[in-house]
């Protein structure tokens, strides 16, 4: 990748990232109104307290909502540096405290999904591309295309139907069982494995296909090249040929699969957490959303938006390593 | 017609023909849904929580409201809302490409920074934020879904006009003397259009998804009885999951949603083969 190509990258994330904190930034003060302009009621919800027009002046003015929107949006970046998200409605404690509590639970589903998922791709990859010519391949590949048509949200509810509910086989919800005294690490481990295994398989479904197409498409064209051949005709057993030789030729496309596949998983977690009811930021997004808990909401957008960004950066810097004739 | 009609319905795969036949059935369903249904599908037309009866097809809900009459209406939903900006975004960002390819210069380089930019954001994140503050109305979540899905046609129908565009036979046409408009008529638009038309059901599965995905976190217009509220209420329900309510609650508009998903799915997988072998020689892109 030369020295062009990687200013044009980089380009396109800053920009990329302006145009979403644009979006957070602007959004709430393109709607109508402003915190202060309807009656508010209080904790207790009896007492209605109307501002007089002194007062919300000076709510105004204290929030600095009265300066120009240019210098507002720098004194929002400046917290943003600072880790500054605002204060959640609902939990009535920092945005950033609460993704913190919960994002967690979130990276450890989508990291274990994004391996199981890489594994299995290309073991089912290589598994069909030697055995293109026969009936299981067909097999697997109708199969698979046609689970990669329903969306993860609406897997993971028919999953959690068959094993949580119908065989009884899995918890319901939660990331580990409440009130639970555990004797020793490897008890409580197990009891976040068990709680974890419907969202991450669920969110493996969901990725397997790309990985296996990928494995398998690559596995053909690579098969077909002279060094196969010269492989095969120095005397290397099949084995060989295919490890050694074709699958690590084949494997490049999809390290940078891989790193995509964080992203998505991110934004797909959203709605399969919610589906299982499972702690991480997803289940929060709803919960924000159904309480309308707008500084949560934006934290949380902020916080999938940035990660998705920084993975897809980080594929296209890794890339350009592994493989010289991108670097050059 | 009919006969061409016939002959492209016999290039289609078994699974094509499957696919064909099952969104026909649901847009009948939606067509004639006050028909089908026998209850209006937003009253109380029974007892709360029904199994499933002669009296009620797929029993009721909470409120007592017959299922089967949501489903025949939610089709409606699904149907209209995934057509709406399948088409808008479809035909709008594929003329927006064609302007941009045949064009040239600042507007294309702007058209393709901007697309740049929006194939890079993270949709579905900014779909919840923005339908957040916007409020949950049907217009709404056409409008949002649009501004997200036109990027990918723009795209594509721009790249293609510019292949044709550097065809010999594209010169030899305008030195005869044709206009702007003769050639985008008469060249470019039957090549592009097909490649639009692969392009416009893909995004109808897509808005189809994103629409029940956003109703099911419970930001879909609650007037309406789409499949995704539907799933909604079903599953936002205190303990739907320790009684058999599931059963004829949750199963149908999930069942309902997957099928039409897996339809389209079949229909999108045929026709990109059946409509442009090039298609598939470039890789879409």
């Amino acid at each position: 990748m030369n020295e062009k190509d990687r200013h044009a990258i980089i380009f396109r994330f800053v920009l990329t990232l302006l145009v979403i904190l644009a979006l957070n930034f602007f959004l709430p003060r393109m709607m109508p109104g402003d915190p202060f302009s309807t009656t508010s009621s209080d904790v207790q919800g009896e007492d209605i307290v109307v501002m007089t027009e002194e007062q919300r002046e000076y709510y105004i003015s204290y929030y600095g909502l009265d300066r120009p929107l240019p210098e507002q949006f720098l004194v929002y970046l400046s917290n943003l540096v600072q880790g500054d998200l605002g204060q959640s409605i609902y939990y009535k404690m920092p945005v950033i405290q609460v993704i913190l509590l919960h994002l967690p639970w979130t990276i450890l589903i989508v990291l274990c999904a994004t391996a199981l998922s890489t594994v299995a791709g290309v073991l089912l990859g290589t598994l069909s591309a030697r055995n293109r010519k026969h009936g299981s391949d067909r097999l697997m590949m109708t199969g698979l295309i046609g689970f990669a048509e329903i969306p993860s949200f609406l897997l993971g509810l028919i999953i959690l139907l068959i094993f949580g509910v119908y065989l009884r086989l899995f918890p319901l919800a939660g990331a580990v069982t409440p009130f639970a005294h555990y004797t020793s690490v490897l008890d409580q481990a197990g009891d976040i494995a068990y709680h974890a295994f419907l969202p991450v398989l669920t969110l493996s479904l969901a990725q397997l296909t790309g990985v296996y197409l990928l494995t398998r498409n690559t596995l053909i064209t690579v098969s077909t090249k002279d060094y196969i051949r010269t492989a095969r005709a120095k005397g290397l057993g099949e084995k060989t040929v295919w490890t050694r030789h074709a699958l690590r030729n084949a494997l490049l496309p999809v390290v940078t699969r891989t790193g995509f596949m964080i992203g998505m998983l991110m934004g797909g977690a959203i709605l399969v957490e919610s589906v299982f009811s499972y702690p991480g930021i997803g289940s929060t997004l709803r919960s924000a959303v159904v309480g309308r808990d707008y500084p949560l909401i934006q934290g949380i957008l902020l916080v999938v938006a940035v990660s998705i960004l920084l993975c897809n950066l980080i594929v296209d810097r890794v890339y350009a390593r592994l493989d010289p004739r991108a670097a050059d | 017609m009919f006969y061409h009609l016939g002959k492209t319905f016999s290039r289609f795969s078994t699974e094509g023909k499957i696919g064909i036949c099952g969104v026909s059935l649901i847009i009948l369903i939606a067509v004639f849904a006050p028909l089908l249904s026998g209850y209006p599908p937003e009253k109380i037309t029974g007892k709360s929580l029904e199994p499933p009866s002669a009296a009620h097809l797929l029993g009721t809900d909470e409120l007592g409201m017959d299922i089967w009459a949501q489903i025949c209406y939610g089709a409606r939903m699904s149907i209209f809302i995934g057509l709406a900006v399948a088409c808008i975004a479809g035909l709008g960002g594929g003329a927006l490409g064609i302007l941009a390819g045949y064009l040239g210069g600042a507007a294309d380089q702007l058209l393709m920074r901007t697309v740049d930019v929006l194939m890079a954001l993270p949709s579905f994140p900014l779909l919840v934020v923005i339908s957040a503050f916007m409020g949950p109305s049907i217009a709404n979540v056409i409008v949002i879904l649009v501004f997200f899905s036109w990027a990918k046609p723009a795209r594509i129908s721009r790249s293609q006009t510019l292949s044709i565009k550097s065809n010999t036979y594209i010169t030899a046409a305008r030195n005869f003397g044709a206009g702007p408009c003769y050639l985008v008529r008469r060249h470019i638009l039957p090549e592009v259009l097909p490649i639009l038309f692969v392009l416009i059901i893909s995004i109808t599965s897509y808005a189809i998804i994103a629409e029940t995905g956003l109703a099911f976190l419970g930001l879909g217009d609650p007037t309406s009885k789409s499949w995704g509220m539907m799933l909604h209420y079903a599953t936002g329900f205190r303990s739907i999951y320790f009684t058999p309510f599931w059963q004829w609650w949750l199963l149908p508009p999930l069942f309902a949603l997957i099928f039409l998903l897996l339809c389209l799915a079949f229909i999108s997988r045929d026709l990109e083969q059946v409509l442009d072998p090039r298609l598939r020689k470039n890789g879409g892109a």
